[in-house]
């Protein structure tokens, strides 16, 4: 990732290169700690089990965080994060594969937005729309 | 048992699981929305490049440009004022009250179902961010596919040093009332406690919440399980008392084999000691079966199995 | 009960196995006959009958098929294995009082290959009665096996007199160790080691399930008369020195959880105190005692009950090889119920008699008196029997 998209490179309707994450239990632990989010049923099992849920699962601020790296991955590091709105869905369990599609709907004047989906074997754990804008060309 | 508030005078505190209305709820959320923002308190850490790297680490994040400029991820605007995993003296943002109230309420269930985030400029390092809570809105009660539920929403500002926004939040969560299954997916549970005319206020007390010790209306004593007579004065003016819903584990099993109908296994069962000083069998649940030891506090709180029996259960007590 | 009114003047048995193969009407009355012959009676000398109200083979059918013809006595005790001794008593008083003269006690069931009791039975709390109502207390949450109901007081006792699981191991391995040598035992020639016990998967915490009785298919029957007409016949009399039932206060079945103190049974206290009172003796005139063990954990409680050691001093007497067939005291030299069969505590008091007579397979030397008791955890019973 060093060179970033210029706005006139992306239309709408140009699709994102996808991204499938494997949610390894240390990747649902390791992001829960990096986002400061201490709840059991991030990192513990057994808790999360006891409470009806399969196994620990994604919080959402890191759903919020791998939404922001998704879209960044692909437009580069010097498009602007404007917004990130996320409609929750299923849960993102530890051993599942969290797979991001992504849609460019709109660009107008270097403010683009994005369409996102995190897939997982259960159905869509988050649909998205991210907005950000990116330099101009040249 | 005839009346329905039969509860004796006696020295045992009676604490009701007063159930609270849909207008109640209406009213509170009128009340917290009026608020307005309330402010919490600044980030116990300044944005700072050790959590940042961490972050990026985490979240599989190559993109140099943040420590670069001296900027943190947007997304990580929420991360600054976590609250500690021990919370000592906890902040109480408008938005506790109204979902303690929802619980009461009887609507215990929750998902989050919306984050949206506005972000007006990335933070910089060394500024310490703080959050200011805003209850916006209530809306339902509504039927969902979890169950009949209430949709909060709430935002939360984050200022920086200048004291201008730097992030907002929209967050809203659905509090529902778990769903009383249907025939499809809620069989009926296979393990029914008889029912008669002795021991029936034990269990309607369970559907609604209470959990109820006979008492002799005369001579005030209490007795679990209960009976038909008092063994100490021989009365039968038997009522009963609404237990505080506290306890402490006085032994407990680990049930692992055979299979038992209805229930999954590993599972716990406890004997229960209550302040009121009666002793009540219960399971032991919310909690690994390896971190259930004798004399823990625990918390009654009551499971649907079916469409008709409800049986209180025991959780841990938090700190 | 007076001394030396009664005796046991006869015992018989089935094999013990897990899949007999035949009807449990069938096994009764092969160990009826069984016992009338080794008392040298025939089935026209019997006039009464008694067994445990769970058994499924009634009295009247028992007796029409072993040619038993008129009943003066009949009768049946409650409470699942604490009717075992019960049995006895029941018969003793019926000879005592002249109700009858020769009675016989049996117990017969399919119990590995039929109805198991260690499985869960959902119908335990289905009815209002007044045991249906005890049990809705516990079943609905799940809490409906023996294993389960024992091992709330077990964990209970490991908290406050400080034991482990081990303690309760050494149970099983004496009990293994004496079946080892037992050939009538399931378990002949299979001891285990404590490594073995701890090893075992868990069946309800902290009981593992070398902790657990067998489950076993046979029957056994006593015959009961008067000490006077026993010594007229083929056998040498087992006297039924004292017998007694008991009861505590607040009693349940297998579940009196909410009585002040969760670590003893208050029901065999009550039955140890009557048997002292009857016999006149004290633990020390006990060569050898028949402990029911369907559940290790309850067999450190007896020896404190029955004041064989003080309060939680029995992992220390275990420790020390109390229980062993050298040791103070050598419980169940047959191997128990853990080790030679669960026919409900009446394989037990067969031992107790064959102990008496001099003809047990880890048979001790100098045996006047033993202690049999029955069920654990529920109303119960016990006896002593003396040579004479």
């Amino acid at each position: 990732m060093t060179r970033t998209l210029t706005a006139d490179e992306v239309e709408a309707g140009s699709e994102l290169p996808e991204l499938s994450i494997d949610l390894t239990p240390t990747v649902v632990v390791s992001t829960a700690l990096a986002t400061m989010d201490f709840t059991p049923v991030h990192h513990d099992r057994e808790r999360a089990r006891a409470q009806g849920s399969k196994d620990i699962f994604l919080n959402i601020l890191t759903t919020m965080g791998l939404v922001e790296r998704y879209v960044t991955d692909w437009a580069g590091p010097e498009a602007v994060i404007k917004g990130i709105d996320v409609k929750l869905g299923v849960p993102a369990y530890a051993g599942d594969c969290l797979s991001f599609t992504g849609t460019v709907v709109s660009c107008e004047a270097g403010r683009v937005t994005v369409e996102v989906r995190g897939k997982v074997s259960l159905g869509f754990h988050a649909t998205c729309t991210v907005a950000l804008t990116l330099p101009p060309a040249g | 048992m005839s009346g329905r508030d039969p509860r004796p005078a006696t020295s045992v505190p009676a604490v009701a699981a007063s159930p609270v209305s849909d207008d109640e709820l209406r009213e509170l959320a009128g009340k917290q929305a009026a608020l307005g923002e309330v402010r919490g308190a600044p980030a116990p850490d300044p944005v700072n490049e050790p959590m940042i790297r961490h972050w990026l680490a985490a979240m599989g994040d190559a993109n140099p440009a943040y420590l670069d400029k001296g900027l943190a991820p947007p997304a990580m605007a929420q991360v600054w004022t976590m609250q500690a995993p021990r919370p000592g003296a906890r902040d109480r943002s408008p938005v506790d009250d109204l979902l303690a109230a929802l619980d009461a309420g009887g609507y215990t269930g929750v998902v989050a179902t919306n984050c949206e985030q506005t972000y007006h400029r990335y933070a910089r390092l060394g500024e310490r961010l703080t959050p200011a809570t805003r209850f916006t809105d209530l809306a339902g009660p509504k039927r969902t596919a979890l169950g009949v539920g209430y949709f909060a929403t709430w935002n939360v500002t984050w200022y920086g040093d200048g004291d201008e926004p730097v992030a907002e939040m929209l967050f809203r969560v659905l509090k529902f009332r778990p769903r009383e299954g249907t025939r499809e997916d809620r069989p009926p549970y296979p393990l029914q406690p008889a029912v008669n005319q002795d021991t029936a206020f034990f269990w309607e007390g369970a559907k609604s919440g209470e959990l109820r010790i006979q008492t002799c209306a005369d001579c005030g004593r209490l007795r679990h399980p209960p009976g038909a007579l008092c063994p100490r004065c021989r009365s039968s003016r038997l009522t009963y008392t609404v237990a505080s819903g506290l306890g402490t584990l006085y032994s407990y099993v680990v049930h692992h084999h055979p299979p038992v109908p209805g229930r999954e296994t590993p599972f716990v069962v406890g004997v229960v000691e209550l302040p009121e000083g009666v002793r009540i069998v219960g399971n032991v649940v919310d909690c690994p079966p390896g971190q259930v030891e004798i004399g823990m506090a625990l918390r009654v709180t009551y499971r649907p199995m079916d469409d008709r029996l409800v049986l209180p259960m025991w959780a841990p007590e938090e700190p | 009960m007076s001394r030396t009114s009664a005796a046991i003047a006869g015992i018989g048995a089935t094999e013990f196995s897990k899949k007999s193969g035949r009807s449990e009407l069938r096994l009764a009355a092969e160990a009826v006959l069984s016992a009338l012959d080794d008392a040298g009676l025939s089935p026209g000398d019997v006039d009464g009958l008694v067994t445990f109200t769970q058994d499924a083979n009634q009295e009247i059918a028992v007796a029409r098929e072993t040619g038993i013809g008129e009943l003066t006595f009949f009768s049946r005790v409650d409470y699942g294995g604490g009717a075992a001794c019960a049995t006895v008593a029941h018969a003793a008083m019926a000879v005592a009082t002249g109700m009858a003269r020769t009675v016989v006690c049996y117990r017969a069931f399919n119990e590995r290959s039929g109805r198991r009791f260690g499985q869960p039975n959902a119908r335990l709390s289905g009815e209002p009665t007044s045991q249906g109502l005890e049990m809705s207390w516990h079943v609905p949450f799940g809490l409906m096996t023996p294993a389960a109901w024992v091992a709330m007081f077990a964990q209970r006792y490991l908290h406050v007199h400080g034991a482990t699981s081990e303690d309760f191991g050494r149970v099983a391995v004496a009990m293994r160790r004496h079946a080892a040598t037992n050939p009538a035992a399931w378990f002949y020639q299979r001891p285990i080691t404590l490594e073995e016990h701890q090893a075992s998967r868990w069946i309800v915490e902290p009981l593992h399930l070398l902790d657990c009785c067998q489950e076993s298919d046979g029957a056994v029957a006593l015959v009961v008369t008067s000490a006077e007409h026993a010594r007229d016949l083929r056998r040498s009399p087992a006297v039924i020195t004292a017998a007694a039932q008991g009861a505590g206060a607040d009693q349940m079945m297998m579940t009196s959880y909410y009585r002040d103190d969760m670590t003893g049974l208050p029901e065999m206290s009550v039955v140890g105190r009557r048997l002292w009172e009857q016999s006149g003796l004290a633990p020390q005139d006990i060569r050898t005692a028949i402990l029911y063990d369907h559940f290790t954990p309850f067999v450190l409680t007896q020896l404190e009950e029955l004041g064989f050691c003080g309060r939680g001093e029995a992992p220390e007497f275990l420790k020390d090889g109390g229980i062993e067939l050298d040791g103070r005291l050598p419980v169940n030299p047959h191997g128990g119920q853990l080790g030679e069969a669960y026919i409900h505590g009446m394989n037990g008091i067969a031992e107790a008699v064959r102990q008496i007579r001099g003809t047990a397979a880890n048979q001790l030397t100098g045996v006047t008196n033993v202690l049999v008791t029955a069920g654990t955890g529920v109303p119960t019973s016990g006896l002593i029997l003396s040579a004479g």
